[in-house]
This record gives structure tokens, sequence and C-alpha cells, in this order.
């Protein structure tokens, strides 16, 4: 049996930081690329949604509960994927405590690539704000022993909101020329807000950028995103973490030539099969499943689904995706416990993933 | 007539499953090489070509039965196939569907005035908190194409809202879609509601989308799954059927 004498030795962001660097760690980190936040976490901090996604003294105390609350190695403070396009003018729906906030996109803002404009109050506005000044106060608070991880949307996801999910997905068959240059006068907002974060003290950044294979092919991923990643990739200062929901083994060998740290992965895909498929060009994330397993299973189907992505090798451990914000607290915590316990029996510090 | 139109030919190839390729082929034996073209251009997405097409075959004495039957809906057939192989994915499924429409455009009045009995009547929505409407608006369209009714209730639909439209239009099959994983709980939620006011034996459930799997839709409690707009159609043909086992054996 493998030795456990390290076990411990490094703290939540050490942990952290060198498994998304690729290099040797006690144990295999417990992260939060999306978000954990719940309706639970929300009235023991009060910290309801939506004003937790508005107000930063509300964001962080919700945003740190991921790590006082619930062990992982990681705090990640911007719990959906809406801000930068609320700061952009999108029609928002702030839903309440127990539902997400979300973009109206069939009412898109924008129509063509020459619409796109910085508005003036882009890192002021309120929305964007309370996600940079939630990351300066817990840096302050944490920054020492947890890693604080900051999210800005990519251009893709960007361009959901602002032109329409339908409407943008035609135009890449109608005017895939018209498109390129739609996601490269957006890559201005992830770059502009990752930026702000990254200043304020974010040690990685999430890049949400959602060309699933539930909506596009692996090949759309090559042809519209790989080079815009990768000069993400030369513009961001920080490890990033892609997250791409659903299906994605068809597209995981581009994603791994992006330069990224990492890739958060959806349980959709097989954690062996997903290992292959990236070999050694990207660490994974990921992938124990919310919709069925986190909300609405026990925790030893939890702890089996954790073990199973560590035994094909993924190096981090985390929720799929964004959590169901009634998702029990005991299924979250069983996550932390499962990896100590795997590490416990099988992992070596010299092992490097 | 055989197969002659060479574009429909190779697009035919993508359909390999024994049962489908004999069920699709006996349906394209029917088309002659107008039916074939406007199937073709719809599986390529040209809605100009199909807009363009469906006049003309209208114009030229085909009823709008047949264009439907041997063109709009062979065509959709392919692409559905296409769909589910992952040969083809929302954007080429878009394009198609555009064309549908452009075609329907000119058949549905058509069809609307000739009062044909409705195979079925049905709800359809997207759960409270989502405002995605792609799967949802591509199940109603193949819904109708096979001539269903289908009420739309667009995104963020409510649990009271749901069972609102299955008493104002009778319907005896209500489909909810979700895309995020944060919103398919409300699915079950919205069952649990037709429990609730003693509504749920009047009704048969069907779910989809993206995230939405078969062990999440009995965990819910639904009564039918359908993984894409192909299979929407062919479950709420079954839930009927049910619907009709039961009426007829209570």
């Amino acid at each position: 049996m493998p030795s456990n004498q390290y076990s411990g030795t490094l703290t939540p962001k050490e942990r952290t930081m060198r498994a998304l660097a690729g290099e040797p760690v006690d144990r295999p980190p417990v992260t939060n690329p999306t978000n954990v936040a719940t309706v639970e976490l929300m009235d023991l901090v009060d910290a309801p949604f939506p004003d937790a996604n508005r107000d930063p003294e509300m964001n962080a105390r919700l945003a740190a509960t991921g790590y006082t609350q619930l062990g992982y190695d990681a705090i990640m403070p911007y719990f959906s994927i809406i801000q930068e396009s609320s700061a952009l003018g999108c029609e928002m729906q702030w839903e309440g405590k127990d539902n997400w906030p979300t973009v109206r996109m069939s009412n898109p803002i924008w129509e063509t690539a020459d619409d796109i404009a910085m508005p003036d109050d882009f890192l002021s506005h309120q929305d964007n704000h309370a996600i940079v000044e939630s990351i300066r106060i817990l840096k302050q608070e944490f920054g020492n022993e947890v890693a604080i991880i900051g999210k800005a949307m990519g251009p893709w996801t960007l361009a959901y909101h602002v032109f329409g999910v339908e409407p943008f997905l035609l135009a890449t068959v109608d005017d895939p020329d018209g498109v390129m240059d739609m996601l490269h006068r957006l890559k201005q907002f992830t770059i502009e807000f990752g930026m702000a974060q990254i200043e304020a003290g974010a040690d990685a950044l999430t890049l949400p950028d959602h060309a699933t294979g539930d909506l596009v092919s692996g090949e759309y991923y090559r042809r519209f995103l790989l080079d815009l990643h990768q000069e993400l990739v030369d513009e961001l200062p920080v490890p990033l973490i892609l997250h791409i929901c659903g299906a994605t083994v068809d597209r995981m060998p581009y994603v791994a030539q992006t330069g990224m740290a990492a890739f958060h992965f959806d349980s959709k895909n097989d954690p062996a099969e997903s290992m292959d498929a990236v070999g050694d060009g990207i660490r994974l994330v990921g992938n124990i499943n919310n919709p069925v397993t986190l909300y609405s299973k026990e925790p030893e189907d939890v702890r089996s689904e954790v073990n199973r992505a560590l035994d094909a090798g993924v190096q981090m451990i985390a929720p799929e995706c964004a959590i169901p914000l009634k998702t029990k607290l005991q299924n979250l915590l069983e996550i932390p416990r499962a990896v100590e316990d795997w590490a416990a029996e099988r992992w070596e510090f010299s092992e490097c993933h | 007539m055989p197969l002659v139109n060479e574009g429909l030919i190779t697009e035919f190839e993508w359909v390999t499953k024994p049962g489908e390729r004999k069920h699709i082929g006996d349906a394209l034996e029917l088309a002659d090489e107008l039916m074939q073209e406007i199937a073709y251009q719809l599986i390529i997405g040209k809605h100009l070509e199909v807009d363009r097409l469906t006049k003309e075959a209208l114009e030229s004495g085909y009823t709008a039965n047949h264009i439907l039957d041997n063109g709009l809906l062979n065509g959709m057939a392919i692409v559905g196939v296409k769909f589910r192989d992952n040969v083809i994915f929302v954007p080429e499924v878009l394009v198609a569907a555009r064309a549908m429409k452009a075609g329907m455009a000119h058949i549905e009045p058509i069809l609307s005035a000739s009062g044909v009995e409705p195979i079925g009547t049905v709800i359809m929505g997207t759960v409270k908190g989502d405002l995605h409407d792609i799967g949802k608006n591509l199940c109603i369209m193949m819904l109708r194409g096979a001539g269903f009714v289908v009420h739309d209730l667009g995104v963020d639909t409510s649990p009271e809202e749901f069972a609102d439209a299955v008493v104002e239009h009778g319907a005896q099959v209500i489909g909810m879609s979700a895309l995020l994983t944060t919103t398919m709980p409300n699915m079950g939620r919205t069952i649990s509601y037709f429990e609730d006011i003693g509504m749920r034996d009047e009704v048969r459930v069907m779910v989809g989308g993206a995230p939405v799997t078969r062990d999440f839709a009995d965990e819910m409690g639904a009564d039918g799954y359908g993984e894409n707009a192909v299979e929407c159609v062919d479950t709420a043909h079954e839930l009927l059927q049910l619907l009709k086992e039961l009426g007829s054996s209570s």
C-alpha cells in the first residue's frame, strides 16, 4: 500500500495550485470551479439569492462557506454565469432564493458584431463590481490558506446571452466569418473582467464557454474556439480552468491543446475515457453528477462516484457544474470525506499527476 | 418510385439501423422527384428553396398532406436520425427546422382549414427558472408535423401554468424541457404539484432536455422520456396509446 505520510501537509491553497500546475500533492484537491452555494448555506450566513449575487459582502459570506462549512480546497465567489451579461445590459431574471438568476436570451441586446461595444461602466457596474470586491474581501480573509478562484465567461457563452442562442447558432451556419468576428470582439469582456479579478486577488480563473456537445460538434470547438482559448491563456496570467457542460469527449483532444491548466468536465463523460482523450495535455476536474447523485441520492452514491473518478486518474474532484440550490449538504460534505479516505488508502505524495 | 435524388441518396446512407432504414426507405418510395428534392433541400437547410418548392408543389396540384408526408417529414426523419447519432448538431438542425417552417408556412393554413381530427393535444413548456427553448421548439415542430395539436407555454413555466393549460385545452400529455442541471428538479416539483391538486391521473408527463436522462425522468416520476425531438414524438404516441388502453379497460 502506498505511503500516506504526507497527507495533510499542504494548505488547501497549495494543494489546489499545485494540482493545477501538475505538481505533486498530498491528496487530490476538492475544488469548486463553478458553484456550491445552496439554500441551506444561504440561511446559515444570511446571504440569500438573488442579493448574494449582487452585494460584495453577502457574496463573500456565502462563497466562504465552500471552505468554512464544506471543507473544499477552493472558494468560488461567482455563483452563476450572468454577471458580465447583466453589466452589458442584457435583460435579467433575478429569480428568488431557490432559483438561479438567468439572462432572458429571447430578448437579445445585439444583432451583429458591429453592435458589440464596451460600456463605460463595465467594471463598475454593480454585478461585476460585486464579484471583484468579494474577491478582495475573500483574499484578505482567506488568501493565504485557500485558493480563490474567479470566473470570467468566454466569448461563446457571452454570445448566447447577447445575441440569443438560436440566432447565434444559426449565424454559425449562415455566416461563420461573421461569427469569428463576433467572438474576437467579445473576447475583450473576458479579458477585462478576468484581469480585474486577478488584480483583486484571484489565484485562478474558471472560463465557462459552453460549446457543449449537446449543442455543437467537436469540430465546431476546433474551428471557432481553439485559437481563441489559446489567446486567452496568453492574456490572463493565472491558471485557467475551462468549463464546458455536457458530452465533451469528442473535443477533449482539442481542449488539451489550449494550454489551460485544467478542464472541468461533466458526468456525461466517462472519467477513464476522458483521461484517455486529454492524455497529458490538460488536467481534469470533475465530474460528480449534480441532478441525480448530489441532488437526490445518498452519501454512499456520492462516495462511489468520487472513487470512480479518482480511480480513473482525475486530478481534482468537484461537482460537475453549478449545483441545484436545494442540494443536500450531507452529499456535498461527502465529497471531501470520500477523497480523504481514498487518498489515505491509495495515494502517495510523490505521485505526480 | 426509387430514390433518384443524388443528394438524398447520400443523406439516406446515414440511416443505418435496419428497422429505421426500412421505415424511412418505404416512406421515401412514395416520394416522387419533387418530393425528394423538397426533402433534400430541407435536410441541408435551404429554407428559401423549400419555400419555393413547396409553393410550386401546391400550385401544381399536390395536396398539403402529400407534401407534408412525402417531402417535409421525410426530410425531418433523416435530420432526426442524423441528430440522434451525432452526425449533425443543433445549428444544422436549426437550419433544417427553419426550412421546415418555410414549407409549413404554406401547408399549415390548408391543414388547419381542412378540419382534420388531431391525434392528441400536448402542452409543452420549459420548466420554471429555465429560459432555454431550442430543444422544446424542435419537439413542438416535430409533434405538430406528426399531427398533434401543441400548446406552447414558452419558457419559465410554473407548475400552476402547466396545470391551467391542461384544463383549458383538455390536453392528454404535457412535455417539460430543461437545459440546466440547476432547473431540472423543477420537473419533479411540477409532477408533485399535479399530484397535490389531484390531476396526476388525468395527464401523462414526458420530459426531456440536454442534461435529462431516463434515470432522472424515472426518479422524478415522469411517465415518458425523449432523448431528442424524434423520440419525443414516439413518446407522445406511446403515452396517448397508454391513456387509451387505460380508458378502455376502466
